[in-house]
């Protein structure tokens, strides 16, 4: 009897290890289907693509404001749109995929120059429209390194292929001292984003690299511990600031109402939100020359590889 | 009724296993002990391995996919599907009990996933995380068994939610093939513990069985039989014990052996010396005793002759006749001691006087037949043994059967002489006690029988007759020494 009881002890244990079954009908997993199609939206949402100047999730989380009162005075839904570079940005503004585009300088300078991009408006940050490169070096780096001559056979990390801060200007200053990068530095290598390449100069990952300011500005508002880790050792001249664009194939009647409502942000309470999350003080009619420091120094450098 | 069910159970279980053998009843102990541990430490790591690596299973879900949705915000944010696409490879790839990973973006479509062409219907819609959810796990009843399936959300559900379904189909194996492992063990094990059984048991029931079998030797009067002690414990005492036994048993029956021989002797001597001091009586009473008597007869005829006087006469001839008579009675005695014929002429002629004289003395009809004994003679001793036994048989037959009718039979055969009493009177029961000096009787001439080998058997129930029947074995050989009164002169 004994025994008995123990061996029905044992299989009462063993049915207590089985997890309660799952009500839920069998799915067959073999049983493959095609997908439904994408349902097309009833209505076309306003798309705004937003270059990758910071990381693809800092943006999201930094435009979700401004996109959001977009929506809201066009009465229309708004759809943020990112790509890893600026090129592919470019492709979707050039064949109107994206009505309005936030993009760098240089995307600008190339995109008017190939398909006619159209300045929509510039943002004003600390009274400026104009922005800098920054080029950076670690913080614990040797004290006589003061400039980009001093980080010949080092590493460095660009940006974008594309970035006038991050890739054109560095690329500049080494040619000014008679050589090319990939001769210059003993290694490069992108980021795709200015806020990446903050981290890679700060984790030891790069000897150095040159970006944005007003990423740079404000990375380190946000994570002053960032800042500590990084020295800055060279301030380009000013660059006309990354401007708000749009397609061509976009209506005049929708660029005039997007023009009106960007440059209408600073007095509206909920605009000036969305204007404080993205860093900017308010949007500003700009000219194309403002933008011709950055043509003359694109010209100067002459085609980069991608 | 209910009680008794476990004793009834009990006796069927017994019925069974009593009428095996201990060499069986060890080995089934040694099994069946062996089976039921094996199969109980199957059965219970069996469900505490299933337990282990199911709760391990659901960790690895929520990690694979927390992993998952980490990796793919960026991807889905910048739209590079391939770049999805690979990752979602890569982990189906690196973890082995991944089933499906895919990936719904926040409108709930499927962007990227790793079923190849198509995708199961209703799985999209089994499972799904809150944005604020850390994770949301169910296990899902899949054609393919169990699976865990966890939603994660992706950058709080603005882009989206990852799906990593985790299969136990790999646990299942697993499981299998330590449960595969445990079995086989058992198996081995059994069979291990079967064949030292089976050695246990031979090195414990030998013992046993040569016990048994000096014990039935003993039984059939072989007390040489020894066993040896094999091991020194309750069985090797058992052992000893049954050695001290057969000794003193041998011991015995060797001293008993010795007094039988010793009264055997005795006995033979007694008859022997009854035998001769009859012999000598019978020989003096003819020789001394009749030739006195005689000789008064003769002397009493002469004086009957010279006597002149009648009345001197007739009384002479009356003395003359009393002598007659004494003369008459002597001889009878001396016949009735022993019977000078048996010494002279042998068993045949002895018996058919003794029959005649036995027919002549009691109302009584005997039958004699004889056959096989003419010629040589019997050894002496077996012939007065035979004459003896006849004798009594008749002397009781006369006296107590009431019987009209007697036969005797001897007859030589076969290396053994038979000789067979029967009469036809009342009968008596061979088993009940009879009269002492009856029972001395038979006791006696059965004694005699035995003395010479033989053996004496007498059947006979109330009212149906009786019959004595005796055999003593004889040489078919011309006995040398079968000369008259060889034996007891």
């Amino acid at each position: 009897m004994r025994y008995l009881s123990f061996i029905l002890s044992l299989l009462l244990l063993a049915s207590c290890a089985v997890p309660p079954e799952p009500s839920a009908p069998v799915i067959h997993l073999s049983d493959l289907k095609p997908l439904p199609a994408d349902p097309s939206d009833d209505v076309v949402p306003l798309r705004v693509a937003v270059a990758a100047v910071i990381s693809p999730k800092g943006t999201a989380e930094s435009y979700q404001f401004l996109l959001d009162y977009l929506s809201q005075k066009l009465d229309r839904p708004v759809e943020l749109v990112q790509r890893r570079t600026y090129s592919e940005v470019n492709d979707l503004v050039e064949s109107g995929y994206v009505d309005v585009a936030f993009v760098c300088t240089s995307a600008y300078v190339d995109g008017n120059e190939k398909f006619g991009m159209e300045l929509l408006a510039a943002p004003q940050v600390n009274g400026e429209t104009v922005y800098y490169s920054l080029l950076i070096v670690p913080a614990d780096s040797p004290a006589q390194t003061r400039s980009v001559a001093d980080l010949r056979g080092r590493v460095f990390a660009f940006t974008d292929p594309m970035s006038n801060t991050g890739r054109v200007y560095p690329t500049y200053l080494v040619q000014q001292l008679g050589s090319a990068p990939d001769q210059f530095f003993a290694r490069t290598f992108f980021t795709y984003s200015h806020d990446d390449a903050i981290r890679a100069v700060a984790d030891g990952l790069a000897d150095g690299a040159a970006v944005d300011s007003l990423v740079y500005d404000f990375a380190v508002a946000r994570d002053p511990a960032l800042g500590e880790k990084i020295r800055v050792i060279h301030r380009s001249p000013p660059f006309g600031i990354p401007p708000v664009v749009v397609s061509p194939t976009v209506r005049p009647q929708l660029k005039a109402e997007l023009q009106s409502i960007l440059l209408g942000m600073a007095d509206d309470p909920q605009g000036q939100k969305g204007l404080q999350t993205v860093g900017v003080d308010k949007f500003v009619l700009i000219d194309d020359s403002a933008y011709d420091s950055a043509r003359n120094l694109l010209a100067a450098v002459g085609p980069v590889s991608p | 009724m209910k009680s008794q069910l476990p004793f009834h159970w009990f006796e069927r279980f017994w019925s069974v296993a009593g009428a095996v053998s201990v060499r069986t009843k060890i080995l089934g102990i040694i099994l069946g002990l062996v089976l039921l541990l094996g199969l109980g430490v199957t059965v219970q790591v069996r469900a505490t391995l299933i337990q282990t690596m199911d709760a391990q299973l659901e960790d690895q879900a929520v990690s694979v996919a927390r992993d998952l949705a980490a990796r793919a915000t960026d991807l889905i944010l910048v739209n590079d599907l391939y770049a999805l696409h690979q990752l979602l490879n890569e982990t189906q790839a690196n973890n082995a009990n991944v089933r499906y990973a895919f990936v719904v973006d926040a409108k709930g479509q499927v962007i990227a996933h790793t079923f190849g062409d198509g995708f199961p219907g209703d799985l999209l819609t089994a499972n799904a995380a809150a944005s604020d959810d850390h994770h949301h796990t169910i296990i899902l009843n899949t054609d393919e068994g169990k699976v865990w399936d966890t939603a994660v959300p992706i950058f709080d559900g603005r882009a989206g939610t990852a799906r990593v379904g985790l299969s136990e189909a790999g646990i299942r194996q697993t499981v299998n093939a330590v449960t595969g492992q445990l079995l086989l063990t058992t198996v081995l094990v059994s069979v291990i513990g079967v064949t030292a059984a089976a050695f246990l048991t031979w090195i414990l029931t030998r013992p046993i069985l040569q016990l048994a079998q000096a014990a039935q030797a003993v039984g059939r009067g072989d007390l040489s039989q020894r066993v040896p002690r094999w091991a020194d414990d309750e069985i090797g005492d058992l052992a000893e014990s049954f050695n001290t036994m057969t000794a003193a048993l041998a011991k015995a029956e060797e001293e008993r052996a010795e007094r039988e021989q010793l009264r055997a002797r005795y006995v033979s001597g007694v008859i022997a010396a009854q035998e001769d001091e009859r012999k000598r009586i019978a020989r003096e009473l003819h020789d001394s005793t009749s030739q006195s008597l005689t000789s008064l007869l003769v002397g009493m005829r002469a004086l009957s002759d010279t006597c002149d006087s009648l009345a001197m006469r007739q009384h002479a001839e009356e003395l003359r006749s009393v002598a007659a008579q004494a003369l008459d009675e002597v001889h009878n005695l001396a016949l009735q001691l022993r019977p000078s014929v048996l010494d002279d002429l042998g068993l045949p002629a002895a018996l058919e006087r003794y029959v005649a004289d036995c027919q002549r003395r009691y109302p009584l009809h005997i039958d004699l037949a004889m056959r096989g004994l003419s010629g040589c003679r019997l050894p002496a001793e077996v012939e007065t043994a035979l004459y003896r036994i006849v004798q009594e048989g008749l002397t009781n037959v006369a006296r107590h059967a009431q019987a009209s009718t007697a036969s005797v039979m001897l007859e030589r055969r076969d290396g053994a002489v038979r000789a067979i009493v029967e009469d036809d009177g009342r009968g008596f029961d061979p088993e009940a006690a009879g009269r002492a000096e009856e029972r001395l009787g038979l006791y006696g001439i059965r004694e005699r029988a035995e003395l010479l080998g033989g053996r004496l058997t007498i059947e006979s129930e109330p009212g149906r007759g009786a019959s004595l029947f005796v055999e003593i074995p004889v040489s078919d050989s011309p006995n040398p020494g079968a000369k008259a009164g060889h034996a007891y002169v």
